[in-house]
């Protein structure tokens, strides 16, 4: 069939799916180096199973001329290559959204579709075997007939799909073209003529932009701060760090280590960062779970590391592939004793690079534990930005102590009581350096010490160490209206949609002003602020018990105010869900 | 001095951790190690003390994670010499998965294990080696160890043959200096107080460095040996195991002195940057 009228299109969501292995996401990168050359701003996500091939797998789309920070409510194209995907993404197809389907199994599920739908049936996988003799050449095969759809010329499209293949061997990018013809050639018996589709996109002029991940973009910020020892051990959704370090420290005269086990990781980054190399260990909740015992020697010993937590579903193995924000409890408050922490919590890749790099110069400044908290999305979801600004980022030490420093009468005390809490030190090698680091209760010297005077003494000495940073620690991002009376306050994969659903309820009259708080541990005085700014501040989290809700009430945010809004099925927010209940506890305020 | 003083031991008197110390600061002695290249790692235990008395750089570790500790410090810098140290209890029971891992990577570094069949710091409490007083072998990390590929240097020594634990002490430190690999010395180190074995473990000694038909640097026949001396009750000292021909994991690099102000790494940086544009 064809559709008559012509759509311009400025934002478009697309789903691409079907079961792990069918090449959902080669489509689309396709899709996104497309809409890349024309201006658009892109979202992109993933929805998979835990398992390496089949299960229902999907990859998500938002191109738009505006740069957004989440998928928007509803599909405007779905590209489906089985009934389940059709059967999945059904729900959201919007009214007059477009479906391109594998009909080599039988003809698409009608039923699961809303009525105005446009369908375009197309034995994809049939066609790839038959002609071709290779069912993965049904994915450029589909993308020349999404090309069409949105009135892309044939020859753009064949320049995105040579790019993509650029990097391969030619006979597989001559493949790959065949099959975009032969999708061409489809598109022509059904009516759809090069660019003249349905749709077409709007354009924008292309400016400088970078897509990258948060995990990316983590261990990028990492880098630049001077971070050059990482160990780590494999889980979703953190394992992109490991993998990016171990390709990229090598040519930095880094080193990166998979390790047995969490309990393994965090203690050899221990021994790197101990002996002066700026270090990182990352993981999810399972593995910081086993890592408390590490923290908590982190903050006695006083050993700067800065440990990523990638969230995930919990409790216990949960769900490893769907995003949740539930390990705050344990990221502020887990590990035995009294120590000193802070936690950063990045939402957006530019700001995963920046409190990345901002985190890695804190620990050498507190010499003690500094965690990164992002979640599944924030991790995984790769995002067009800004090019990162190197010079923004600095390689600080601390308080370090060199073979100079230590000449003369010098008496050097590895834990000596200083004012501000940071005791100067040297790193092993450093000649008269000589010192003992333990995670017992010592003196001065390190040596091993019950005496109360000097438990109070260490104990006060290492929480002073804070107050040496707590200016500079990362201040919040703010939207919206200030001087509304009402706020939304959230975290990490709850920005994008508290910003678009600000902006939407502000269209329909209602003001609402957004934070972002990016220092979690300690709260900052600015958070408190914030909530006692406005008559109701709902707190937007992805947890069952109001984490981050308690959490700021805990140091003073007065708790009549605070409201969360709380999801916890592994499923991110969409900006009209969220208008939608703001809308509707305002309604009943009213 | 311009630090810390180094402590006298804890440990009761006759204990045989004094052996074992003895044995490292002559080895350092003898290979000339200045102390500010050295450090000393150790687990939590009566063993876990022996760095504060040494005047090296001293770390002690979490109960059962010297061993990852350690390969951090030595891939963050391979020109310390690094000695990690613990008891049977650390290294053979909360730390046991991290053993075998390290003989896998086989990095350059020493460990010395004071195996005395006991948990004495928490008052006598049932070790993993502990076997009815008679041998500490109810675990023998040796055995485990000749069936792991990476393995490259194992030895035992008796805290009480000093002459010998001397010997296998420094071949041990050359091992890993030479870096061959990752170099593994169990001493059998008696508690006085819980579990007095000198007389009956010294009895079962059978020492491989006097035998003539010990060949170290034959895997297989190493294995045979252990098990045969295990099954007639008796324990082997000497040095029991080496590959001199062994190379250990990479250290590709220093990270721990790398230059890494901004300026002289951007452009790398920048580099990297571009990989991402669109």
């Amino acid at each position: 069939m064809t559709v008559e009228t012509k759509r311009k299109v400025d934002d478009l969501n697309i789903m691409v799916a079907g079961q792990g292995g069918d090449g959902s996401l080669t489509v689309a990168n396709l899709l996104g180096v497309l809409l890349a050359r024309r201006g658009f701003q892109l979202y992109t996500a993933r929805d998979v199973a835990s398992r390496i091939k089949g299960g229902h797998a999907a990859a998500l789309m938002r191109g738009s001329i505006v740069s957004r920070g989440c998928i928007g409510d509803e599909l405007d194209l779905l590209v489906a290559f089985d009934h389940e995907a059709v059967e999945r993404a059904g729900p959201w197809l919007a009214e007059d959204g477009i479906v391109v389907y594998d009909a080599s199994g039988g003809p698409v599920p009608r039923e699961q579709l809303p009525q105005g739908a446009s369908v375009f049936e197309i034995p994809f996988a049939r066609l790839a075997v038959r002609d071709l003799r290779r069912d993965l050449f049904k994915n450029s095969l589909g993308f020349g007939v999404v090309a069409r759809l949105l009135s892309v010329e044939d020859d753009e499209a064949a320049a995105v799909l040579a790019g993509r293949f650029a990097h391969l061997r030619p006979e597989v990018a001559e493949a790959n073209l065949g099959a975009l013809q032969a999708g061409f050639s489809y598109a022509d018996e059904h009516g759809l003529r090069s660019g003249a589709g349905p749709w077409f996109l709007d354009g924008a002029a292309p400016s400088d932009r970078m897509l990258i991940s948060g995990n990316e973009a983590v261990a990028f910020g990492f880098l630049v701060a001077g971070g050059r020892f990482f160990a780590g051990y494999p889980i979703t959704p953190a394992t992109e760090i490991l993998t990016w370090l171990q390709r990229r420290l090598p040519e930095f005269g880094g080193v990166a280590i998979q390790a047995e086990d969490e309990l393994a990781a965090v203690n050899m980054a221990i021994g790197a960062a101990m002996t002066g190399a700026r270090a990182m260990t990352a993981t999810s909740g399972p593995g910081i779970s086993l890592m408390q015992e590490g923290v908590s020697h982190l903050g006695s010993a006083e050993i700067p590391l800065v440990v990523v937590d990638c969230q995930r579903s919990g409790p216990s193995t949960g769900m490893p592939t769907k995003p949740e924000q539930s390990d705050i409890n344990m990221l502020v408050h887990g590990g035995n004793g009294d120590f000193p922490r802070i936690v950063l919590a990045p939402a957006t890749p530019g700001d995963c690079f920046e409190l990345s790099g901002a985190a890695t110069n804190l620990a050498q400044k507190i010499q003690g534990p500094v965690y990164l908290i992002l979640d599944q999305a924030v991790s995984q979801d790769s995002i067009t930005v800004k090019p990162f600004a190197l010079e923004l980022i600095e390689a600080a030490s601390g308080k370090r102590l060199s073979h100079d420093d230590l000449a003369g009468d010098f008496e050097y005390r590895r834990y000596v009581v200083t004012d501000d809490g940071v005791s100067p030190w040297a790193v092993p090698g450093t000649p008269r350096g000589m010192s003992l680091v333990t995670g017992n209760e010592r003196n001065e010297w390190g040596h091993v010490s019950t005496e109360a005077g000097n438990r109070e003494a260490m104990i006060d000495k290492r929480m002073r160490k804070i107050d040496v940073v707590r200016d500079e620690l990362p201040r919040g991002h703010r939207w919206g209206d200030p001087d509304a009376a009402i706020a939304m306050l959230g975290i990490g994969m709850e920005v994008g949609p508290m910003v678009e659903a600000s902006e939407r309820l502000a269209s329909e009259g209602l003001a609402v002003s957004v934070l972002q708080p990016r220092t979690l541990w300690p709260v900052l005085d600015e958070t408190i602020e914030f909530v006692r700014n406005h008559d109701r501040v709902y707190v937007i989290e992805h947890n069952a018990e109001g984490q981050l809700t308690h959490l700021i009430a805990s140091v003073g945010a007065p708790h009549e105010r605070l409201r969360p809004i709380l999801k916890y099925d592994g499923i991110p927010f969409r900006p009209g869900e969220l208008a939608n209940l703001i809308l509707g506890e305002e309604g009943a305020v009213r | 001095m311009t630090t810390y003083l180094p402590a006298m031991p804890i440990w009761c008197a006759g204990c045989g951790h004094f052996g074992v110390q003895a044995a490292m600061e002559g080895a350092m002695r003898a290979l000339g190690i200045p102390p500010h290249e050295v450090i000393v790692l150790a687990g939590i235990g009566c063993s876990g003390t022996v760095q504060n008395n040494l005047g090296t750089y001293g770390y002690h570790a979490l109960h059962g994670r010297v061993l990852p500790t350690a390969t951090g410090v030595h891939l963050a810098n391979p020109e310390l010499t690094v000695i990690a140290t613990g008891g049977d209890g650390d290294g053979y029971a909360i730390g046991m998965g991290h053993l075998v891992h390290t003989f896998r990577r086989n990095p350059a570094f020493t460990y010395v294990v004071m195996n005395n069949g006991v948990y004495g710091l928490t008052k006598g409490q049932d070790s993993p080696t502990a076997q009815d007083g008679s041998s500490a072998l109810g675990f023998d990390a040796i055995s485990l160890a000749l069936s792991i590929p990476g393995t490259s240097f194992l030895a035992r020594g008796f805290a009480r043959w000093t002459d010998q634990l001397h010997v296998l002490m420094v071949a041990a430190l050359e091992h890993a200096r030479a870096r061959r690999g990752f170099a593994f010395i169990e001493v059998l180190s008696p508690c006085v107080t819980y579990n007095d074995t000198y007389p009956v473990w010294e009895a079962t000694l059978h020492d491989l460095d006097a035998d003539p038909d010990h060949d170290p640097t034959d895997r297989a026949a190493a294995f045979g040996r252990l098990v045969a001396l295990g099954d007639a009750g008796r324990m082997a000292v000497g040095l029991i195991y080496t590959d001199d021909t062994a190379v250990a994991t990479d250290e590709p690099a220093h990270p721990a002195t790398q230059d890494v102000t901004p300026e002289a790494n951007r452009e790398g940086y920048t580099r990297l940057l571009s990989r991402y544009t669109v």
